[in-house]
C-alpha cells in the first residue's frame, strides 16, 4: 500500500497493543492539566544540587506543576523545601533564582525568609517568626503559630540532587527510585558532586516526546557523533532494563570519543567506580534523566508548561574535588556533547521540536508507532512502551485510546479486538 | 590608520565572514595561537560558566565537521557596536569590548511554512577580544563570547 486515506492512517496499526499510541496524549488541554494534577503533584523531582546552595542561609528558587518552590539550607545545614507563598495573602516570598538570607533584605531582618509584600518573616524551618504589629491588628485571634510555610517533603539523595514531593503521602524516594539507581549509585556517591553547568530550552513540544527521545538510541540515526563514536557489536548489545514505576535504565558500553575527529578520551577523569569511557543513562518517569558519560554528568528535569510547550533545565556536574585544570576538562568534554553548542544535544532539541510542529492542540491524532522489538536492545522501543503503560495507569486512560480507561497490555488487546 | 581603527576593522570584518557563513575566511583573521570561547554567568547556581573552548585546530574540526551535522538552517545575523579598543603601551597588541546581539532569521527548526521570515533574537552578549597588530593589520588572538543568556533552545551549532 503507498499513501494511505484518512481511514487507513487512523486504523489500528499492524502491531500488539501497547507498541503504539494515540498522539492525543501529547496534544490534548485536558490531559496536560491531568498530568500536572496526578503525576507532576505526586512524583518526586530534582529541583536542583545541594552545591548549589552551599551556604547555610543559602536558597534556590524552582517550581513543580505550578506551584512555586523555595529550597533553604538552615543553619544545621539541613536542606528543607517549601511552597514560596507566603500565608498572609499569598505573595511569592522569593523572588530570585538564588542567593542567601544571611544579609538583610529592604523589608526584613538577616536569617529570615521575608515577604516584601507586608513584612511578615519565617526562618530556615519554614515558622512564621514576625508578624508585623500582630497584636494590633489580630489581637489574639491569630499567632504567628498559625501561619507557618507550606512544608515540603525533600530528599537530598542520589548523588547530592534536592529532590521535592508535592505529595504528603507519596512513597519515599528509595522506594520510588532506588532500584534503577543501583547502577550509578557507588559513581554518584563516592565523593561529593558540584554542578558547573546550566541552561534550559523551553520548547514547543510536549514533555513526553523530549522524554522519549532520551529514553531511545533509534534515534542516533540522526546524531553524527554518536554513529561514529557507537554503531560496534558492543554498540548494539547495549540493553534497555525497565523498572517498577516507569523508570528506565540504559546500559553502559565502551563509546570510541576518539573515533570523531578532534575528540579524545574520557578514561583519565571517569567518575568513581566508573570503567573508562562508559556510559550509563537513567530516565526516571515521568521526565527526569540522569546520564553519565565517562567524565561528566548531565541531568534534565522536564517541567511542562503546555500541551506543547515543555522547559527542560539541564546541569552538568563533576566532583566537588576537581583540581581547576580537571575541572576544565571534565566541562569541555561535557559541552563537546552535551553543551549548547555542542555536538548532540541540540540535534535533539530540533527532533523533538519537529515533532512538536506537526503535533499542535487540535491537529488530527495519530498512531506514534513503538513497535521496534530486539531483545530489549538499544534500539528497542521497549523503554517507551513500559513508560506509556506506566503513564497509562497514573492517568487511568489507555494510551493507544486515551478516552478509554487503563487496562493492562493484555486486556486491552482484548477491548480493542471487539471494536 | 590609527590603532582603534584597525582593530574595529577587524571585528566588523569578522562579523561579516561570521554572518556569511565564511568560516575559514574568519579562522583566517585568527592567530595560530587564537583561543575562542562562550562564556555566561549563571546567577540560578553562581557559577561562571564555559559553555564552549575551542584553540584554532578545534575550530577547524568543528567547522569542516558541520555539514555532517543536523543543524537549524536559520542564519544568524550579528549587530557588533565596538564599544572601546585599549592599545596597550608599546602598539602591537589591543584589547576591545564588543557588544553583540545575534537575530537569528527564521528558515527551519520550527514550522517554516509560519515562521520562515521572521527574525527573533537569538542571543545578546560582549566579545571581549585581544588583537595583535600587523603590518597595519588586526589578528585575533583571543575571543571570549561573554553571553547573558542561560536559556539557549534548538539553535545551531556554529560558532557566534
Ligand atoms: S502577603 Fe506576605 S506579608 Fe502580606
Ligand atoms: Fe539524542
Amino acid at each position: 500500500m503507498a499513501a494511505r486515506n484518512h481511514n487507513q492512517w487512523m486504523a489500528k496499526p499492524p502491531l500488539e497493543q501497547g507498541e503504539w499510541i494515540d498522539s492525543r496524549v501529547y496534544t490534548d488541554h485536558e490531559i496536560f492539566e491531568e498530568e500536572n494534577e496526578k503525576i507532576f503533584k505526586s512524583t518526586w523531582i530534582p529541583v536542583c544540587h545541594e552545591s548549589e546552595l552551599p551556604k547555610p542561609y543559602d536558597f534556590r528558587t524552582s517550581s513543580i506543576a505550578r506551584e512555586p518552590i523555595i529550597v533553604c539550607r538552615g543553619p544545621d545545614n539541613q536542606v528543607r523545601a517549601f511552597l514560596n507563598v507566603c500565608p498572609h495573602r499569598g505573595m511569592m516570598i522569593e523572588r530570585r533564582p538564588s542567593g542567601s538570607f544571611y544579609e538583610g533584605q529592604p523589608s526584613g531582618n538577616p536569617k529570615r525568609m521575608t515577604c516584601m509584600f507586608h513584612g511578615w518573616q519565617f526562618d530556615m524551618k519554614g515558622s512564621c517568626v514576625y508578624v508585623s504589629r500582630e497584636k494590633e491588628g489580630y489581637q489574639d485571634r491569630l499567632c504567628k503559630d498559625d501561619v507557618g510555610l507550606r512544608r515540603l517533603r525533600c530528599e537530598v539523595k542520589f548523588g547530592g540532587f534536592v529532590w521535592v514531593n508535592l505529595n504528603d503521602k507519596a512513597p519515599d524516594l528509595e522506594t520510588w527510585a532506588g532500584k534503577p539507581f543501583e547502577c550509578l549509585r557507588k559513581s554518584l556517591e563516592a565523593e561529593p558532586l558540584e554542578v558547573f553547568h546550566y541552561h534550559k530550552a523551553i520548547v514547543d513540544t510536549n514533555y513526553k516526546l523530549w522524554h522519549d527521545t532520551n529514553c531511545e538510541f533509534y534515534h542516533d540515526f540522526m546524531h553524527y557523533h554518536n554513529r561514529v563514536t557507537g554503531f560496534n557489536d558492543a554498540y548494539f548489545a547495549r540493553k534497555n532494563e525497565a523498572f517498577d514505576n516507569g523508570h528506565i535504565v540504559v546500559g553502559t558500553f565502551e563509546v570510541n570519543y576518539d573515533k570523531y575527529e578532534g575528540f579524545e578520551s574520557r578514561a583519565a577523569l571517569s567518575f568513581p567506580h566508573l570503567p573508562p569511557n562508559q556510559w550509563y543513562m537513567i530516565d526516571l518517569f515521568p521526565g527526569i534523566n540522569f546520564n553519565l558519560r565517562g567524565s561528566a554528568l548531565r541531568c534534565d528535569v522536564v517541567t511542562p508548561l503546555g500541551p506543547n510547550k515543555t522547559m527542560i533545565e539541564f546541569r552538568g556536574l563533576g566532583l566537588k574535588s576537581d583540581s581547576k585544570e580537571d575541572r576544565m576538562t571534565r566541562i569541555n568534554h561535557h559541552n563537546s556533547i552535551w553543551g549548547p553548542f555542542g555536538r548532540n544535544l541540540h540535534e535533539d532539541l530540533i527532533g523533538v521540536q519537529g515533532q512538536g510542529n506537526t503535533m499542535l492542540p487540535g491537529t488530527e491524532a495519530r498512531r506514534v508507532l513503538h513497535g521496534r522489538q530486539e531483545n530489549q536492545t538499544i534500539h528497542d522501543e521497549n523503554g517507551m512502551r513500559h513508560y506509556y503503560d506506566e503513564w497509562g495507569r497514573w492517568l487511568n486512560r489507555l494510551p493507544s485510546s486515551p478516552d478509554k480507561p487503563y487496562s493492562a497490555p493484555k486486556e486491552t488487546e482484548a477491548v480493542t479486538a471487539a471494536e | 590608520m590609527s590603532t582603534c581603527e584597525t582593530v574595529r576593522d577587524a571585528i566588523y570584518q569578522a562579523t561579516m565572514f561570521l554572518d556569511a557563513q565564511k568560516w575559514n575566511d574568519w579562522l583566517s583573521l585568527c592567530d595560530e595561537s587564537f583561543e575562542y570561547s562562550i562564556t555566561s554567568f549563571s546567577p540560578e547556581i553562581n557559577y561562571d560558566m564555559t559553555y564552549l573552548a575551542a584553540n584554532k585546530k578545534d575550530l577547524h574540526h568543528l567547522v569542516d565537521l558541520l555539514p555532517k551535522h543536523n543543524t537549524d538552517h536559520s542564519p544568524l545575523h550579528r549587530h557588533t557596536t565596538v564599544y572601546s579598543v585599549q592599545p596597550s603601551e608599546d602598539g602591537k597588541t589591543a584589547t576591545a569590548v564588543s557588544s553583540v546581539l545575534i537575530f537569528q532569521n527564521m528558515l527551519d527548526g520550527t514550522h517554516s511554512h509560519i515562521d520562515a521570515g521572521e527574525s527573533r533574537l537569538f542571543v545578546i552578549g560582549r566579545y571581549m577580544d585581544t588583537l595583535k597588530i600587523e603590518n597595519g593589520k588586526g589578528i585575533f588572538l583571543k575571543r571570549e563570547l561573554k553571553l547573558d543568556n542561560r536559556r539557549l533552545d534548538k539553535g545551531s551549532h556554529w560558532p557566534l
